[in-house]
């Protein structure tokens, strides 16, 4: 499932005094199985750039193909693209509305027009892929469960879809650390169970440099910088000048460094700050 | 989409019209539209036309998007159009199977459609060149003498400015709510009336949801804040009448007295 965007623009409310060009000419390749992340300031248009993913939006101008179907025309059909490409809002829990867990996430298999024991299967897995046991709330209310446990239902329900690729936007905003922890460890061990492409849109830095292959920035409707989260996290200068912050680890590292230790900067996840700081120690 | 509404939505500026009293414009548009009401004669449209273009030129807000306004009605304008053309009896002008024009009725179905036309882009100014926290101050100071007959004039404004304040939060919210069922397959077009209103379910339950939600947050919010009606109440932004408020309102009834002097005459 390759997603490839050809110089998009997105302007919203046209010819308005309030218009807002949201997205400026972007190009963007993603591969198949890819691990993708984005990150930009609030406004930026991230936003905006997933929607048109899966035809939410059309651009003014540009093209973007899937899997070398160009989307934007008008011959294509919606259904199939939002398929193959599942997408997660924000906040995600505010879109329930089904009497049971069940029925919930049954909604999209359903609209694709499965048959009853496929449907079934599918809400099972989706349901243990998310880390929920099927038995325990399957036919519980949505709006009893807790903020994490609605936002896993939700998710379930695009999951249930079986999208060749899942976009989620900032999966975790407004969780607590216990919640947020669960829905980045369900992300990770799904990725690697289905070999499925993701694009997580996220403001933590942490969790962005530990999981992508690859990370998008971008900053005011553009994409300013594409790379390997190292060769990304190089320009750490930059990225802090828009707005941004840095990995945890990598903080913790340059601060070291302004205090005349000799360690390296140019490290994302916790492990390897754990290494570095034994080093430094053992070589006292 | 939804967002497309621009009857009723402001358009922000600085023209001598958007800085006009609110009050001062809310009884003008009264007045205007007792004018148009007032008028019996084609030829008179034009004074209507010269101070609405006046009025028009004067706020700086595009013509283009004055006229987006009247979209939505189309409808009750080709509507009320359609019922006075076929419907007046008169010299027959065509034959249309089974209806006819009539002569009398192309004038009447012109008068009426041109009287229904100006009423909306001339109402349409008002909201265009308010703020609806203007609007509802206005309406509430010109209210404030029927309290004395237990009118809850400030209740009422605030109610009004909640309201006002809330639908383009709810228009986003259903947006975004709209965009998630479907990218879940939801189908909001297609199908029979049966199978379309059943198919606004799951947009309509997370929808009051968060409208009560919205509610709740918002009577917390204010309580907090010690909010308690409209009794010994000051604003931040007092009414004033200037000048050019009292200039506008005498154009307006000058107008007023040009058209009633042609009708008595
Ligand atoms: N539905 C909309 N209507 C009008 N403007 C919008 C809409 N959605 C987003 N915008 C504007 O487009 C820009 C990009 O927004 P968005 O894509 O939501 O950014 P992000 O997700 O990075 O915070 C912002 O300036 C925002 O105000
Ligand atoms: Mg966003």
């Amino acid at each position: 499932m390759s997603i490839k965007v050809e110089n998009i623009t997105h302007i919203y409310n046209e010819q308005m005094p309030y218009e807002t060009t949201a997205l400026d000419h972007v190009s963007v390749e993603i591969e198949s199985g890819e691990f993708v992340g984005i990150i930009g300031h609030t406004g930026s248009g991230k936003s905006t750039f997933i929607q048109h993913l899966n035809g939410l939006l059309k651009p003014k101008s540009g093209k973007i193909y899937i899997n070398g179907i160009d989307i934007t025309e008008k011959k294509v059909k919606a259904p199939e693209i939002r398929q193959k490409v599942g997408l997660v809002f924000q906040y995600p829990e505010y879109q329930l509305f089904e009497e049971t867990v069940f029925k919930d996430i049954a909604f999209g298999p359903s609209n694709l027009g499965l048959p009853q024991n496929e449907i079934e299967q599918r809400v099972y897995e989706a349901l243990s892929l998310v880390g929920l046991d099927y038995r325990e709330v399957t036919d519980k209310s949505p709006f009893d469960l807790s903020g994490g446990q609605k936002r896993r239902v939700a998710i379930a329900g695009v999951i249930a879809m079986k999208p060749e690729v899942l976009i989620l936007d900032e999966p975790t905003a407004g969780l607590d650390p216990k919640g947020h922890k669960e829905i980045l460890d369900m992300i990770k061990k799904m990725h690697k169970k289905e070999k499925n492409t993701i694009i997580l849109v996220s403001h933590n830095m942490g969790d962005i440099a530990e999981l992508s292959d690859r990370i998008i920035v971008m900053e005011k409707g553009k994409v300013v910088l594409t790379g390997s989260p190292k060769e990304v996290f190089k320009n750490a200068d930059y990225i802090e000048s828009i707005g941004l912050g840095l990995p945890p680890a990598m903080i913790l590292m340059r601060m070291l460094k302004q205090r005349g230790k000799h360690v390296y900067t140019d490290i994302l996840t916790i492990d390897q700050a754990e290494k570095q700081i034994l080093n430094l120690l053992r070589s006292k | 989409m939804l967002r497309d509404i621009t009857l009723g939505q402001y358009y922000p500026g600085e023209s001598l019209i958007h800085k006009l009293d609110p009050r001062i414009k809310i009884l003008a548009t009264f007045i205007f539209i007792i004018e148009l009401f007032l008028i019996t004669e084609f030829i008179q449209y034009l004074w209507i036309l010269l101070f609405l273009g006046m009025v028009i030129i004067i706020s700086g807000v595009p013509l283009k998007f004055m006229l987006k306004g009247l979209q939505p009605l189309m409808i009750i304008i080709i509507l009320t159009f359609g019922i006075n053309i076929f419907m007046t009896k008169g010299e027959v002008l065509w034959t249309l199977g089974p209806l006819n024009i009539t002569r009398e009725g192309l004038h009447q179905a012109l008068f009426m459609g041109s009287r229904l036309i100006l009423l909306i882009i001339g109402s349409s100014v008002l909201t265009l060149t308010t703020k609806p926290i203007k609007l509802t101050d206005g309406i509430e100071k010109l209210l404030n003498p029927f309290k004395k007959i237990g009118l809850p004039a400030h209740e009422l404004a605030m109610m009004m400015t909640i309201a006002l304040r809330f639908i383009p939060t709810l228009l986003e919210e259903t947006d975004k709510i709209m965009k998630a069922q479907m990218a879940r397959g939801a189908d909001f077009e297609s199908g029979n009336l049966l199978k379309r209103a059943k198919s606004l379910i799951p947009l309509l339950v997370p929808l009051f949801i968060s409208a009560f939600r919205r509610a709740d947050e918002l009577a917390m919010a204010m309580e907090a804040r010690c909010y308690r009606g409209g009794e010994n109440r000051t604003r931040m932004h007092e009414l004033e009448f200037h000048y050019k408020d009292i200039i506008a309102f005498l154009v307006v009834l000058c107008l007023l007295g040009i058209i009633v002097w042609q009708r008595l005459r």
